[in-house]
């Protein structure tokens, strides 16, 4: 084929070729590109920068938490745990006692306590009554009567008294062993408190020594070599200073061979319970006292073997913070920072707000997508768009000033006894908080799962019809199971809304730092809890800057920042994999 | 494959044919398309087209759906540089020589000379006038006379000015399907492009704003090149000079119109414009 | 003769009956959200509007009538016993009346009365500074968020090609969307507070809210620009318009609307978050109001009261009773007020707006 065709006449030029001006060797045109370009990376940027900061401010925290471990051992805070550990089990042991005998008196009483209190009641109504009628109709009232009435509610009243007693009186023997049991530990507590004040001297004097070496490093820094001089630093000899710790072991051990031998004595007499229901307490009573004297010879072992200088290892900082039980800050002792707590609480509040929300918010979605009337519609959807723009920290408010008494009185209703937990005295608690997430939550559910629905496509819908399906029989068994994967996501984005909310925990939650008490059942439900955005709002105005605490709450927003981007990742895989099979 | 040399040979035979010049003089041609592979993604699109195209003169690209025409017009003024994974892997496209591909050529250039009217009419939410004198303002044109003019001059080129002289500052979205493609077209040649594109521009419309837009088409020939893609064999017969029909991405046979319609030279063209299939 | 039985009539069983239950359970769902919702916004609405409303005063200046919750500083409650009345006044109240009694007493040649009086803090006077922090604060954040959201919509909805990049933008901005508000606030202040050394201030608030709402912006903005016909882009760019010019001309102006419409709802967000303020922008209490300052550049770099955090302040640190819930409730209204209006606002600015733009 010819390349030039042949053309006659000269033809005129065409036009295309244009220079452009060019800044850095790009034109106008894709300047601006790379203008907007860098803006759209504003986003990745701040994921990293959050990502850096908090590394950055938080990361610090397991050198630090090493020292203060490190710290716990050479100072002999450790070596006295172990001794303490073994009182408070024993302790603990005496309190199930307690709860023993607690349970006796209402088993033994109960019943006819109850019928005393009602002769009782009706007693004093008889004599309210007479006295008011007294009061109304003049001095007609026949002073007999109002002698016996007197003398009835007198009666009844120490037929209780008596029922008290007699209890009281079963339950001698029981007492007596519970004291002897109790008492069994003195020596114990009495070597703890005494090694409890060494420890904390030798602390001390590091501490006084650390801040000495930090006001000398300042001076030097800033020249001062006079003043530097001046301060004193005395380096810990930490050997010498554990000396009467380390030497109370056998002390120690002597004293301890004598408790167990006590509680044997003790726990071989065992008292006969006036309640039979009862006698299987007992038994797990003497079961965990074994238990507890078998674990003696451990505690020895660790108290001997115990060296001062043994280093902490670097994963234990790591592994005391993401398992560590305990938050404990600005104690006389020493300071744990471990997440558990924290965690369980937030996980716990969401549960109750997930439990509430999910089945609100996507029974609400399958009503307003498949049966509302189009007014039903269009008046539910902004209603439900309104909600979710009450700012939480009005939601907060509502807990304190309503919600909190509301649910308590509701707790005390006697028909509603039955519910575990109920009824509670804590107004604030992880309920309280469960409820108002749940308002925080179902707007997102609600939007999001709707969306889904929506998604199905129509002919799914007409199919099912078609082959003589009812409404409710094409919505549940192949709207919903279509829809499936975004109503999932749905609540996952629910849930990362609530563990990521601050105001309303931080306001109603309770902000008691304990692992609930999960023995209880769901009563665990109605205890106050502390959540990890709660204890980063609440703590981070006061504590030192650059300080131990600092970095602690620090890590626990790198926490929160994994779990947000774990959840947000989980909802999108579902998406992503599930909303092929729709087509 | 054997339909792919079939179509090729008759092509280029087909081209030696001197065109029906209606005006009595020879056409040059203008457009040169040699070897061209177009690929959207992994999916080749073009297979291995070659064209001659004439200046002054109207070509329609007939054929079924999705066998490459409109792609092959939207290379022409490069909209397909637009499309997400579009890539030409072979050969190019010559408009007067200059190899619209090339490295130094502007896109932008490009399409201030080789115009586009589109097969859905799609008048910017602007006044009449707005609309006409777009092209004009974005390349800095402020003189108010001279806009006027342009206006005037255009909206007449594109038979619409009775219409719609008295309403210039209304919105272009008040007129009638016909008229908003007929502004579309009078938008078009107000920045005076050399060829004009139309990507199916009366499938959306009824056989009189058709009639009209196709007498348009008539008038516009005398001072632009138009390639126009149609699905309407009537409408390619009835405006075009010369016809090429596309099948699976590949040319199967360009030539006049007449021959194209009256005594096609490959059996599949036949089969096509006959209404035996597409 | 005998009809024979309609074969098509409806036949009542149990799962009809089934049916009607689900279908009750489902509608009982929806209104016991409503009603959660009403019963928030009834208490404090009932509660909170005699406080505003039993505020208003004459002035001897123009306006000649003020509202004195809303355009007065918070002050300190004094409840006190005074000639066997239970008397309550604000700080400044107090003080003088305190002075006059006691001048009035020596002027009679009495002993001075003596003032047993209880305190709140907060409890009299307004929230003026905390309404002019918050409506800085949204003004100064959006107007950054607006700006970074948008360019960053348009780029990803008009110049990006789909592949990893804009994949990995996209992750980031579903991800951004996720981060818990607390974290945000915790990351405004090591970057903003400490590393650049802002202190707490109005700028480290506005870019830790403005980042905080960006992923809402964002989404507004692209949808919004996916709203606008294709055809207004190629028909653009088919006259010789390069892309900058089609955004410009043929693109924004249409899309505009929406973008700020949708991002109304950023507004309403980031008016009611108090998490992210909390170390970065907000005061317990402030004497002066933001424009007191010295020079220009200090206005950037002050902290300023908000409506959220004074709500948070005056709900957990001051005991509830009788005297102080005026103020908790009043401030609550107030809040929930401006943000209900500008939600109302987002609903009907956008049904307006889906009437009007119908290519």
């Amino acid at each position: 084929m010819p390349t030039e065709p042949v053309s006659p006449p000269p033809q005129k030029p065409f036009l295309i070729e244009k220079k452009r001006t060019r800044f850095l060797g790009l034109t106008l045109d894709e300047t601006i590109r790379a203008f907007f370009g860098g803006n759209a990376f504003t986003a990745v940027v701040v994921l990293a920068l959050i990502t850096i900061f908090l590394f950055r401010e938080g990361s610090a925290f397991f050198g630090q938490n090493r020292e203060s471990i490190t710290l716990y051992r050479q100072a002999g805070l450790e070596y006295v745990d172990y001794m303490r550990t073994q009182q408070e089990e024993h302790t603990a042991l005496t309190r199930y006692l307690f709860d023993i005998r607690l349970r006796a008196v209402k088993h033994m009483t109960e019943a006819p306590l109850g019928g005393a209190q009602k002769e009782k009641d009706a007693a004093s109504k008889e004599l309210w009554e007479l006295e008011h009628n007294a009061l109304a109709s003049g001095p007609a009232v026949d002073p007999e009567k109002l002698a016996s009435a007197k003398a009835r509610v007198a009666a009844a009243e120490a037929a209780s008294a008596k029922i008290l007693a007699d209890a009281n009186a079963k339950l001698a023997a029981f007492d007596d062993f519970a004291g002897r049991y109790s008492d069994t530990i003195e020596p114990v507590r009495g070597l703890v408190s005494e090694l409890t004040d060494v420890a904390v001297a030798i602390k001390e004097k590091y501490t006084i020594n650390e801040d000495a070496k930090r006001e000398r490093a300042q001076y030097l820094a800033a020249g001062m070599t006079a003043e530097a001089d001046a301060v004193k630093i005395t380096e810990v000899d930490f050997k010498a200073e554990l000396a009467p710790l380390v030497g109370i072991t056998p002390i120690y051990v002597e004293t301890a061979n004598g408790v167990a031998a006590a509680i044997k004595e003790v726990a071989s007499t065992p008292p006969t319970l006036p309640v039979p229901a009862l006698e299987e307490r007992m038994k797990r009573f003497q079961a965990l006292n074994a238990q507890y004297l078998a674990s003696f010879p451990e505690t020895q072992r660790k108290l001997e073997t115990w060296d001062y200088q043994k280093p902490v290892p670097a994963i234990d900082t790591f592994t005391g913070f993401i398992f560590g039980k305990q938050w404990l800050t600005a104690s006389f002792w020493q300071d744990w920072y471990g997440v558990v707590p924290l965690f369980v609480g937030s996980l716990m509040v969401s549960v109750i707000a997930l439990f509430l929300a999910v089945p609100l918010g996507v029974g609400a979605a399958i009503y307003i997508n498949q049966f509302a009337s189009a007014k039903e519609q269009k008046l539910v959807k902004p209603a439900i768009e309104f909600i979710s723009a009450i700012p939480s920290v009005v939601l907060g408010f509502f807990g304190i000033a309503v919600l909190g008494q509301a649910l308590r009185a509701l707790s005390q209703v006697e028909a509603l006894s039955w519910i575990p937990g109920f009824p509670f005295s804590e107004r604030l608690n992880a309920l309280t908080a469960g409820c108002l997430l749940a308002l925080i939550a179902v707007p997102t559910i609600f939007t999001l799962a709707e969306d889904a629905l929506n998604n199905v496509p129509r002919s799914f819908k007409e199919a099912s019809f078609a082959l003589g399906a009812s409404r409710m029989q094409t919505i549940l068994r192949i709207i919903v199971p279509a829809s499936l994967s975004g109503i999932v996501s749905a609540v996952l984005l629910g849930l990362g809304r609530v563990i990521g909310e601050t105001m309303v925990v931080l306001l109603c939650a309770g902000n008691r730092i304990a692992i609930p008490d999960f023995t209880e059942g769901f009563a665990a439900f109605v205890q106050p809890v502390h959540t990890m955005t709660g204890i980063i709002a609440q703590e981070m105005g006061e504590v030192e800057r650059g300080g131990i605490h600092y970095r602690a709450l620090f890590m626990v927003g790198l926490v929160l920042f994994f779990i947000a981007l774990l959840i947000n990742f989980l909802a999108q895989k579902i998406v992503r994999k599930y909303r092929v099979s729709i087509g | 494959m054997e339909t792919s040399s079939a179509s090729s040979t008759p092509a280029s035979r087909a081209f030696q044919v001197p065109s029906r010049a209606t005006d009595g003089q020879k056409a040059q041609t203008l457009i040169e398309i040699e070897n061209f592979d177009f690929y959207y993604g992994a999916k080749q699109a073009l297979f291995d087209i070659n064209l001659k195209l004439d200046d002054k003169r109207v070509t329609a690209f007939i054929g079924p759906s999705g066998c490459g025409k409109s792609t092959l017009l939207r290379c022409l003024n490069r909209m397909n540089d637009l499309i997400d994974g579009t890539s030409i892997k072979r050969g190019g496209i010559k408009i007067r020589g200059v190899d619209v591909n090339a490295r130094d050529v502007d896109s932008i250039e490009l399409r201030k000379r080789v115009g586009m009217v589109f097969q859905k009419s799609n008048p910017f939410p602007k006044s009449i006038y707005e609309n006409v004198i777009y092209g004009l303002r974005i390349q800095g044109e402020t003189n108010k006379a001279k806009l006027d003019a342009v206006v005037e001059k255009s909206l007449r080129g594109a038979a619409l000015w009775d219409e719609v002289k008295d309403r210039l500052h209304e919105s272009g979205l008040g007129l009638s399907g016909g008229q908003q493609q007929r502004l579309c077209i009078a938008r078009t040649i107000a920045v005076s492009p050399e060829i004009i594109l139309m990507d199916e521009p009366c499938s959306a419309l009824d056989p009189i704003a058709t009639a009209k837009v196709e007498e348009l088409i008539h008038e516009l020939k005398k001072e632009f090149t138009i390639i126009i893609v149609t699905h309407s064999m009537q409408q390619a017969a009835r405006c075009s000079d010369k016809t090429a029909f596309f099948y699976m991405g590949k040319l199967i046979e360009y030539a006049d119109t007449r021959t194209i319609f009256m005594n096609p030279g490959n059996p599949q063209t036949e089969a096509y414009v006959s209404g035996r299939f597409g | 003769m005998s009809t024979p039985a309609n074969p098509f009539a409806s036949k009542p069983s149990r799962s009809r009956s089934f049916e009607k239950v689900i279908l009750g359970v489902f509608r009982t769902a929806t209104y016991i959200i409503l009603i959660c919702g009403a019963a928030v916004f009834g208490d404090i609405l009932l509660k909170g509007v005699p406080t505003v409303a039993n505020a208003f005063k004459t002035t001897s200046t123009f306006p000649y009538v003020t509202n004195t919750f809303l355009f007065e500083a918070p002050e300190s409650l004094y409840v006190f016993e005074h000639e066997g009345k239970t008397m309550e006044m604000g700080d400044k109240d107090y003080r003088a009346f305190r002075e006059a009694e006691i001048a009035k007493a020596a002027a009679a040649g009495l002993p001075p009365p003596v003032f047993k009086s209880s305190s709140y803090v907060y409890s009299a006077g307004g929230i003026w500074p905390c309404i002019v922090g918050t409506v800085l604060l949204v003004v100064g954040s959006m107007t950054i968020a607006l700006f970074l959201g948008v360019c960053s919509a348009i780029f990803l909805n008009e110049y990006a090609k789909d592949g990893p990049i804009v994949r990995f933008i996209r992750l980031a901005i579903l991800n951004l969307a996720g981060v818990p508000s607390i974290v945000f606030g915790l990351f405004g202040f090591g970057l903003f507070v400490i590393y650049l050394d802002w202190n707490v201030s109005l700028l480290a608030g506005w870019f830790t809210l403005a980042f905080m709402v960006l992923p809402v912006v964002i989404t507004a903005s692209e949808e919004s620009l996916k709203a606008v016909p294709k055809g207004f882009r190629e028909g653009s760019l088919a006259l010789g318009a390069t892309k900058w010019q089609t955004i410009r001309k043929n693109v924004l102006p249409y899309a505009l609307p929406g973008i700020l419409t949708s991002s109304i709802l950023g507004i309403a967000r980031v008016a009611g978050e108090t998490a992210p303020i909390m170390f970065t922008a907000a005061y317990v209490v402030r004497d002066k109001l933001p424009w007191d300052v010295e020079k220009a550049s200090d206005f950037f770099f002050q902290g300023v009261m908000a409506l959220p955090y004074h709500i948070y302040v005056v709900s957990s640190k001051i005991p509830q009773n009788e005297y102080t819930s005026r103020v908790q409730y009043g401030t609550a209204f107030v809040f929930l007020g401006i943000v209900a209006l500008i939600a109302t606002a987002s609903i009907i600015f956008r049904n307006k707006l889906r009437s009007r733009y119908q290519w």
